[in-house]
């Protein structure tokens, strides 16, 4: 089977996943591989990759046409909680998405609403990527949700109905996962039992039903011991392996990846989709060694909010000095604000090419949003740029050695960020995971300010007035006395 | 001038009208033409790939703005403002002086500057046309404005208000005076003198015995009757020089720029077009539309049909993004990508007014064109506002005639 070819038959539906190159070792169980993943329509995606996180339908920050010309990005995660809030004004009108017009160039619903550009590949779940965590708990039909206008159910039908409607190329089933205990902590054994028995009589209802052809299925795995959800792993396996429903599968935590090996190895046939939103390029890594093909990443999008430019390459360069080199810039820091060299010297980006690190500090320091569209487009790029080098490295065979340099080379967490972010909305501040005291501090400037005492036709600056006039000297102190 | 040129090439036989080239450091601009306003060096969002690409050619920065971020000690190091930005058209900057006086309730002027107390610590500070100069000599902006004495125009002193401009006229010749790089950049001049019109006509023979390459008038938009507006538009354009560009500040509003063009102004700023954008409104021809209303939330049209803006151009033509008025309501106020667009959108609609206002002044079928874009905004073609009535059929077009 060909995959360089782009499918051409009408016939020709399906998603093709093929490993290319494996640093699978005689007698190992999982390890780091490079594949290619192909969709109907779609630009094919060489693995391991990631795919964009995105916000209410959009790459935040990033408008289409941008994404068209200067990202990479090949896929783009979107979450049904994002589209079907409650008007308030109207309760009795269905989510708007369902009903958007299609086009050649915006082939489903989903495209179309969202203005995706349709070289993408669109991965739909239920729920935002990290979820906001809901008080409410899940029932043996449904999951709680957390849309724009509050809480609310989405029941298995009702899922599946939106995934055949708006037909996004890859579907992740609904899981019922626990979204209300701090991260980090797992579920009592009584309740990750009942998980696994739910999300494997919602596997089994998903597909005995009509679902359209044109979208393919990545079961969730759960974040919780092989043991507890082997039967379901094994229906998977023996059921809809053989069946051809099953196309991918959504790991919630990669380290169950070497139990698969162990004890199903023909779910390792499959793409595996993690979501388990590494906050590092060294946990990507680890994930990778363990056989992960493609990653959503809300670490970029967070870490361009918080006014950072990642600084890492994979291979690490030849490192010299004996301190470890930091993940990213932080460009809100004073030191950059006359430096008018490239946010990294080795990128190529748009933001790279176009300005220098002067000009985003200024943007940051006086909140333009075109700061943070900036940094999206390095931040990708960069993360593009890493997956680029994971890929040839595995094919050269110098992965692991390469793994090892790199995590000597740079620190081992991202910088925090001392700039202030964008304005964060609940939906947004809300899923920081439990931080809403620090999201309500980071809060207080506004992109969007109200005005309404305002002259609307004079713009008016952030500023706290004379101390930063006479700093800065637009004005001048004058001598002596006053008047 | 060594820095600016100035070529006539059409004028409306029956308004004011004129079509012109203006060609700047920076390049060449058509003109009438709007200039976005990008007040920290940056237009809301759009980069400055996204700016040209609406056939922007020059756009504003603020220098009181840019004095405080980056500030001058910055703007100095990196080469000045275009440099700073990525921008490589031309660029205009304000003196720094209105947006003080608005801005800071506490300003007053005194024949040496603005002189402020600090909101911070109270202590009295002072802008002069040397020091407005030589920040804008730093941000190397294509054309400067000079330092002026502005008031609202419907300030009720006459005393003051003549001195006001008289004053404005003086700080004209120290900003001449200081400023260091007549070669490269332009110094415009402002028209001052409130509401009364023999005030303006003296403040016009002032100011044009000076010779700067462009001429602006000032002190409008500040809250007068439109009517005024339009009376002291007229007013000095009648007497300004036919081969200088002239520049009405802050105006920005489509039915403004329609009729100031028909009253025969060049230039036009105002930051209303992008601001309003961040508030989900969308400029059309049929008037100003909330996209945040409940009932564009399933409409899957452009934000305005026939518009050639990228958002709005027809799916499958080039560039084409397919954006819907109902994407724009789902992120409206809830992320920035909603804003970008409608800035977008609301940037073209407003360059492309300008656009087409001069093709129809070479075309020599002006009137046709004011006749055709009142209806738009008012399909009875009955309910016009007298102020544009008045002044229009001060240049020859009869709106309520068909
Ligand atoms: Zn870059
Ligand atoms: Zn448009």
């Amino acid at each position: 089977m060909t995959v360089d070819t782009e499918p051409q038959e009408p016939e020709s539906t399906a998603m093709r996943f093929e490993v290319v190159s494996s640093a699978l070792k005689e007698g190992t169980a999982a390890a780091a591989r490079v594949g290619r993943l192909a969709l109907p329509g779609r630009r094919p995606i060489d693995t391991p990759n990631f795919i964009a996180v995105t916000s209410r339908g959009t790459l935040p920050h990033v408008t289409p046409d941008n994404i068209s010309k200067h990202l990479q990005v090949s896929g783009a995660y979107f979450s049904l909680e994002d589209f079907v809030e409650k008007s308030q004004q109207n309760l009795s009108r269905p989510p708007p998405i369902f009903s958007a017009p299609t086009s050649t160039n915006h082939p489903t619903p989903l495209y179309s609403f969202t203005g995706t550009p349709s070289h993408i590949t669109t991965i739909l779940a239920a729920r935002r990527l990290p979820a906001v965590p809901s008080p409410i708990g899940n029932s043996t039909k449904s999951i709680s949700v957390f849309t724009n206008t509050g809480f609310q159910n989405l029941s298995t039908t009702d899922y599946l109905s939106a995934a055949s409607t708006l037909e996004p190329d890859i579907t992740i089933p609904l899981a019922d996962l626990t979204n209300n205990s701090p991260p980090g902590t797992s579920p009592t054994s009584k309740r990750a039992l009942r998980m696994a028995e739910r999300t494997d009589e919602w596997i089994v209802d998903w597909f005995s039903s009509p679902l359209s052809t044109s979208t393919s299925t990545f079961a969730p795995v759960l974040p919780i011991p092989y043991p507890i959800q082997w039967e379901y792993l094994s229906r998977l396996a023996e059921d809809y392996i053989p069946s051809s429903q099953l196309s991918g599968l959504a790991v919630h935590d990669p380290d169950i990846i070497p139990d698969l090996a162990t004890h199903q190895p023909s779910l390792l046939s499959l793409p595996l989709l993690s979501l388990s939103n590494p906050s590092n390029p060294h946990l990507i890594l680890r994930h990778i060694a363990l056989g992960t093909d493609l990653f959503a990443l809300p670490l970029i999008n967070a870490v361009s909010d918080a006014g950072l430019a990642l600084n890492f390459t994979f291979p690490a360069p030849p490192s010299p000095g004996s301190t470890p080199l930091p993940l990213a810039v932080d460009l809100s820091l004073p030191s950059f604000s006359t430096s008018v060299t490239p946010l990294s010297e080795s990128c190529t980006c748009y933001a790279c090419k176009s300005h220098h690190k002067s000009y985003i500090h200024h943007l940051l320091q006086a909140r333009e949003m075109l700061g943070w569209t900036l940094l999206q487009i390095h931040n990708h790029a960069t993360m593009s740029a890493f997956f680029g080098g994971i890929q040839r490295s595995i094919k050269d065979a110098t992965f692991e050695d390469e793994r090892l340099s790199f995590s000597r080379a740079y620190d081992s967490e991202m910088p925090a960020g001392v700039g202030e972010r964008p304005r964060m909305r609940g939906y947004q501040y809300k899923s920081q995971g439990g931080e809403e005291n620090a999201g309500k501090k980071k809060n207080k400037p506004a992109w969007q300010k109200e005005l309404a005492v305002e002259d609307d036709k004079v713009e008016v600056p952030e500023t706290d007035g004379g101390r930063e006039l006479q700093e800065k000297g637009v004005g001048e102190v004058v001598k002596g006395s006053g008047r | 001038s060594a820095a600016l040129t100035f070529e006539l090439v059409g004028k409306c036989s029956t308004t004011r009208a004129r079509a012109s080239i203006l060609t700047l450091p920076h390049g060449q601009v058509n003109l009438p033409i709007f200039m976005p306003v990008a007040t920290q060096a940056s237009l809301k969002g759009l980069t400055p790939e996204q700016l040209e690409a609406t056939g922007c050619r020059l756009c504003l920065n603020n220098t009181y703005h840019l004095g405080l971020k980056p500030g001058q000690e910055v703007l100095d190091a990196v080469g000045g403002a275009h440099k700073f930005q990525g921008w490589n058209h031309n660029l205009l900057t304000d003196s720094g002086g209105f947006q003080m006086v608005s801005l800071l309730k506490l300003a007053n002027v005194t024949e040496e500057g603005v002189r402020f107390l600090s909101p911070h610590d109270g202590s009295p500070m002072l802008l002069t046309p040397e020091h407005s100069m030589s920040l804008q000599n730093s941000i190397g902006s294509d054309i400067m404005m000079q330092l002026d004495d502005v008031l609202v125009t419907t300030h009720p002193d006459k005393a003051r208000m003549r001195e006001a401009m008289e004053r404005s006229v003086r700080w004209l010749d120290r900003c001449i005076a200081a400023h260091k790089y007549p070669e490269r950049q332009n110094l415009f001049c402002i028209i001052q003198g409130g509401l009364d019109l023999e005030m303006r006509r003296e403040c016009c023979r002032e100011m044009v015995a000076r010779d700067t390459p462009g001429i602006a008038i000032g002190g409008l938009s500040g809250g007068e009757a439109k009517d005024d507006f339009c009376k002291v538009v007229a007013t000095c354009t009648e007497q300004l020089p036919e081969l200088k560009p002239r520049y009405v500040m802050g105006i920005g509003y489509p039915e403004d720029l329609v009729v100031s063009v028909a009253l025969g102004a060049d230039m036009f700023d105002c930051v209303w077009p992008t601001r309003t954008a961040r508030f989900g409104n969308a400029i059309t021809k049929h008037g100003v539309l909330n996209m945040k209303r409940e009932m564009y939330a399933a409409d899957f049209g452009p934000i305005e049909e026939g518009c050639g803006c990228q958002c709005c151009r027809p799916v499958g033509q080039e560039g084409s993004l397919g954006i819907t008025r109902a994407f724009i309501h789902h992120n409206a106020a809830k992320e920035t990508v909603a804003a970008h667009l409608l800035t977008l959108h609301n940037v073209w609609y407003q360059l492309d007014l300008m656009r087409q206002a001069r093709e129809a002044i070479i075309a020599d079928q002006f009137p046709a064109f004011v006749k055709k874009f009142f209806v738009g905004l008012y399909p009875d073609g009955q309910s016009y506002p007298s102020w544009a009535v008045n002044a229009l059929r001060g240049v020859g077009i009869e709106l309520l005639e068909r």
